[in-house]
């Protein structure tokens, strides 16, 4: 499996360096989808010459990147187009190692079920079968590596790229069952953008299952394990604050960076759903609906947590898909994480209510010219769209998820009890 | 405009006519053309009396109500001179508080009278006026003279007079003892006055300076100045009040300050090309007609009143030679006009070059220092990695590095 991988990298990083070359590479880096105050490099750059003119990089409203990024690109500025194609690369192959994985425990899992007996017996086409797992991982891999969006923010160097590749490690971290790596990519993760914080739930319950141990809240090994988890987590996490700290002798990175995701002051646009809101918003509101939308991503946790207990990874990407959703700046780079994983169930096919395929529309023009009121609202019905089928993807995967489930512990051919097909309802 | 004070030098035409003339006409060219030579060697020392390239105009009247029609058409008269000896509108800054001309109370709307029985209208058909009515504060007037003026104003309202520039600012209205009434709300003080002319020396802005007021005990105004390169004219004295001249029955107001009157009749006399210097201004008005004895002050300007013409600072004499001659210039005539001091010590004559220290500044670049990172981060990361890894891939890969 691993030529087609490479010959997959190498058509990737042939397609960015090309682009980068092109004149297209200055038209991306502008646009707001792809470049968000958060994460654009023009900001990266103009933090570094604020550091090398003696000034402090947080000092007005510039940069909001953590301290780490500045380590990171002191060094390496002068070959930033080779760190962001490495960065996809890595990305791709962490993906392609715990899709692999991951697929490996999903076999074993079913295998061990249907021995358990514990499915019906007429769903035989819903079974998965080694043959058609095969080329999964490559197609993720190819999916992360050659989707346009992806392309798109490595060519405008955003760093949201890194923030992928944090979580691609995050996650094959978890697959592979390492606790401690997992604790620790999850705390860089946090570290980096605040929203990964809900991976956590999801990484532990994947965890908890791989050491075999059941979720049962009056049981002791939960317990313990639960703690060790998070203890490792909050330890690194402080850990790695406290070495941010060190670099600049200040705290100015902590209401830089995480006061601006979570008080969400630039309101550009993008294609996320805040900025219209508090655009339009009287100042005595905006504390309690800037509380309100934040609670909105942190929320789906526990439910879909008692949910999807037994399937922690799914769970896993429906909260990338909502992070990246309901963020305070998304970017097209975080969609493409997410879509990423979309082959990995893409045996939902039989179940699924709308037929969805990956590409979104894109409109250009009206984002190019933001000097109008009816630019302003082609922007947010735009952006309205793209949030409500991203939305529609998710939970059309999400039904087609349960039915599935549905259907394999109760039979693929539903009947009442007088002997009629049955619809399946969710209520 | 430019008026060129320029000797023709007779040239040779070919004439038909006995073969001698041409030779004899040459000889007397040659004779001509030697003390020619002579009269331009005097003419191109003129060039260096006064050190000043262009010529600039600040003209404010402070005062509003139709009662004070005097102040508009005191200014209006000097505006009116020194726009007939050559200075452009573009390098005049005209300030009237009030609009005289089309006040519902003017009988003869669109004219300003400056002396009775309407016998000569400053207004004219071609003013323009730059601060009018309530733009004429004293904020607005010390940003023009200092030059701190928000981007977005026009250039008709800067003074954008450089370190070869002669200013002369003319201020009429009411005024105290130390101070000048602007539109009947503010004052502007001596004090005040004094640092904004500093501020204009510091930032190269006038290569010299003639400060008219025409203002009750004016003088006072002028007594708090110390920069170099100002000569000071006022109507009245500390303690006198400056009188008004005429009234006239039609128009109900009186139309001219005493000594703003005397000034532009003085300056009537005045043409692009004239001689006369500043003693002969500084005689203008005296009591007997004025009532108020009008005072001046010199003891910061460089060069001798008797060396500076009227049109140094109330036209704007281009000079221009036109000559076929060749000059040697003698370097040593740039500073000539020293003034013989009196019993105070010699103070070296100031100049500009002193005042900053521009050539270091331009020469110095700043070295950029770069940031590092401190020792003690990449430390403290590094050793957290490598913990991290051989925790994961335990220690025994140790023994690869020990």
């Amino acid at each position: 499996m691993a030529a087609p991988l490479v010959l997959g990298i190498l058509v990737a990083v042939t397609v960015r360096a090309v682009l980068y070359r092109s004149s297209l590479a200055g038209f991306i880096s502008e646009r707001v989808e792809v470049a968000s105050p958060l994460n654009a490099w023009k900001r990266v750059v103009e933090g570094l010459a604020l550091l090398d003119l003696g000034v402090s990089p947080y000092s007005g409203d510039v940069f909001h990147e953590t301290p780490l990024i500045i380590y990171l690109f002191h060094f390496l500025i002068e070959y930033s187009e080779l760190v962001f194609m490495i960065t996809d690369v890595l990305t791709a192959v962490a993906l392609y190692l715990a899709v692999q994985d991951f697929n490996k425990v999903v076999f074993k899992k079913q295998k061990l079920l249907i021995e358990l007996d514990r499915y019906a017996s007429d769903v035989a086409e819903l079974i998965r079968t080694p043959m058609e797992m095969h080329y999964i991982p490559l197609k993720v891999a190819l999916f992360y590596l050659l989707n346009p969006y992806t392309v798109m923010s490595c060519v405008a160097k955003s760093t949201c790229a890194i923030n992928n590749t944090v979580i691609a490690f995050f996650i094959l971290a978890t697959i592979k069952g390492s606790t401690l790596l997992s604790a620790i990519f999850l705390s860089i993760a946090t570290y980096q953008s605040l929203y990964p914080l809900t991976l956590f739930a999801p990484a532990l319950l994947y965890l908890l299952q791989r050491q075999f141990i059941p979720v049962k809240l009056k049981s002791k090994d939960f317990w313990l394990y639960t703690t060790q988890y998070a203890a490792l987590y909050l330890c690194s996490l402080v850990v790695i604050v406290c070495l941010s700290f060190f670099l600049l002798n200040s705290w100015d990175f902590i209401p830089s960076v995480y006061g601006f995701i979570l008080s969400v002051p630039d309101l550009t646009p993008n294609i996320g759903l805040f900025w219209y809101f508090f655009a339009e918003m009287f100042e005595h509101f905006s504390l309690f609906f800037v509380c309100v939308f934040q609670i909105n991503v942190f929320f789906y946790t526990i439910p879909l947590a008692v949910k999807l207990k037994e399937h922690p990874i799914f769970f896993l990407f429906i909260q990338l898909a909502i992070i990246s959703i309901f963020k305070s700046y998304p970017t097209v780079g975080d969609v493409a994480l997410y879509m990423a994983f979309l082959p990995l169930w893409s045996h939902l096919y039989r179940c699924k209510f709308f037929v969805f395929d990956s590409s979104h529309p894109h409109p250009h023009s009206p984002w190019g010219t933001l000097n109008s009121n009816t630019t302003d609202v082609y922007c947010v019905t735009y952006t309205l769209y793209i949030s409500l089928l991203q939305i529609l993807l998710i939970s059309d995967y999400f039904y087609a998820f349960l039915r599935r489930e549905y259907y394999l512990t109760h039979g693929l051919y539903l009947t009442r009890k007088d002997g009629t097909e049955a619809m399946l309802v969710l209520k | 405009p430019p008026l060129p004070v320029a000797k023709p030098v007779p040239m040779a035409a070919a004439l038909p006519g006995p073969r001698w003339l041409p030779a004899a006409a040459a000889l007397l060219w040659a004779c001509c053309g030697s003390a020619a030579t002579d009269g331009i060697q005097d003419q191109a020392e003129q060039f260096f009396r006064s050190g000043h390239t262009n010529n600039w105009a600040v003209l404010v009247c402070t005062s509003r109500f139709w009662f004070n029609y005097r102040h508009v058409a005191n200014t209006l008269s000097v505006y009116r001179s020194v726009k007939r000896l050559g200075i452009p509108d573009s390098h005049i800054v005209l300030m009237l508080a009030d609009d005289m001309a089309c006040n519902p109370r003017n009988p003869k709307p669109a004219t300003v009278f400056s002396h009775k029985n309407m016998e000569l209208n400053v207004y004219g058909d071609d003013v323009e006026v730059d601060y009018r009515s309530y733009e004429v504060t004293v904020e607005n007037f010390l940003r023009v003279l200092t030059g701190r003026i928000p981007p977005s104003t026009p250039r008709s309202k800067r003074l954008l007079s450089d370190d070869r520039s002669n200013i002369l600012i003319y201020m009429t209205g009411h005024g105290g003892n130390g101070f000048l009434k602007f539109q009947d709300s503010e004052e502007i003080t001596n004090v005040e006055l004094a640092d904004a002319f500093e501020q204009m020396w510091q930032k190269r802005r006038y290569n010299e300076l003639l400060f008219i007021i025409d203002t009750c005990q004016g003088a006072s105004m002028y007594e708090r100045f110390y920069s170099p390169n100002i000569m000071a004219l006022a109507s009245s004295q500390v303690g006198e009040d400056s009188l008004s001249h005429q009234p006239d029955l039609g128009i109900g107001v009186h139309l001219m300050d005493r000594y703003t009157f005397y000034v532009l009749e003085f300056l009537e006399e005045i043409h692009p090309a004239s001689q006369t210097n500043m003693n002969d201004l500084f005689q203008v008005c005296p009591r007997s007609l004025c009532v108020s004895t009008p005072g001046h002050r010199t003891d910061l300007f460089q060069r001798d009143p008797q060396n500076v013409l009227i049109t140094d600072f109330f036209g704007s004499v281009r000079k221009v030679e036109i000559t076929t001659e060749t000059v040697a210039l003698d370097p040593n005539l740039v500073g000539l006009e020293t003034r013989v001091p009196n019993d105070e010590m010699a103070t070296e004559p100031l100049k500009y070059a002193e005042q900053l220290p521009v050539a270091q500044i331009i020469h110095q670049k700043p070295k950029q220092k770069d940031w590092h990172p401190p020792g003690g981060f990449i430390l403290g990361l590094w050793a957290l990695i490598i913990m991290v890894f051989f925790k994961t891939y335990g220690i025994k890969h140790m023994k690869y590095i020990f």
